[in-house]
């Protein structure tokens, strides 16, 4: 039952979401259980560190073997800030899912606890959306792979097993 | 599929987690949250009470990365430890699991 949170879970939803609060180098210790994602998103800053912790976590993610990684640019107040991530995260290979506007109903939903209502914060909405898309695409895109691999793989077995039949006629 | 968030402390990465699951579940996806942290700050995005989060109860580690002694099916484990959200959205603390130390 090592992969309860893993595969075995996605039975029962369409998206399993997993905040990972405690860092991607923690999720080792859960086994795998929570670091195995089809993809990872991490969220940055409009700050140069930011975006090399975003870079580091690429190839922590790669290590643990989550096929797609990218970063996603938040909380950009100036068009500055949007140039900013795009040239700084292509200086440092990380791909962009998107960059999230600064919002200050995202801002007053946090400071007054409430949950942000679905006419609220529809700039960072639409971005979410795209964010989504490029998700929905990447997953899609490796299950294409999967399938195309699984199709290749019974192909040989039929091939392999029909050379046999024919080794033995011989 | 299952997607994750990583991000320092501050970035609004619960703010964007809560809203991309509101997007997913909003086009009528059953949605699943998974908190790591020990704070339960999703459940408070997601729409719950302070009280109401506190009182969400945290996925034993035994359960998802033990020997399989008392293993759950995942459907059991959904309705023992989920809880549902105004957002449509089922949350897991799954806080325990990532501790330090805790296995």
């Amino acid at each position: 039952m090592r992969s309860l949170l893993g595969a075995a879970i996605e039975e029962e939803a369409d998206l399993t979401l997993v905040d990972m609060e405690a860092g991607l180098e923690h999720l080792s210790r859960s086994g795998g259980t929570l670091a195995y994602a089809d993809v990872l998103l991490m969220v940055m800053e409009p700050s140069r560190k930011s975006i090399l912790t975003a870079q580091r976590t690429l190839h922590l993610a790669d290590e643990l073997g989550i096929p797609k990684s990218y970063g996603v640019g938040n909380k950009a107040r100036l068009p500055e800030d949007a140039e900013f991530f795009r040239t700084v995260a292509a200086e440092y290979g990380v791909p962009l899912a998107g960059i999230v506007p600064h919002d200050a109903e995202v801002v007053e939903a946090d400071r007054s606890n409430h949950v942000l209502g679905p006419g609220q914060a529809l700039a960072v909405r639409k971005v979410v959306a795209e964010i989504a898309s490029v998700v929905d695409a990447t997953v899609a895109a490796g299950n294409g792979a999967d399938a195309e691999r699984e199709a290749l793989l019974r192909e040989r077995e039929k091939v392999d097993a029909r050379l046999a039949q024919l080794q033995q006629a011989d | 599929m299952k997607l994750g968030i990583v991000g320092k402390g501050g970035v609004g990465k619960t703010t964007l987690s809560a809203l991309i699951c509101q997007h997913y579940a909003a086009q009528g996806k059953r949605v699943l949250a998974v908190d790591t942290d020990s704070n339960p700050n999703l459940a408070l995005s997601l729409g719950l009470s302070p009280a109401e989060a506190d009182a969400v109860p945290v996925l034993p580690r035994a359960l998802v990365v033990g020997t399989g002694n008392g293993a759950i099916s995942p459907a059991q484990l959904l309705a023992d430890y989920g809880v549902p959200t105004p957002s449509e959205v089922t949350l897991l603390n799954a806080m325990a699991v990532t501790q330090a130390g805790a296995g």
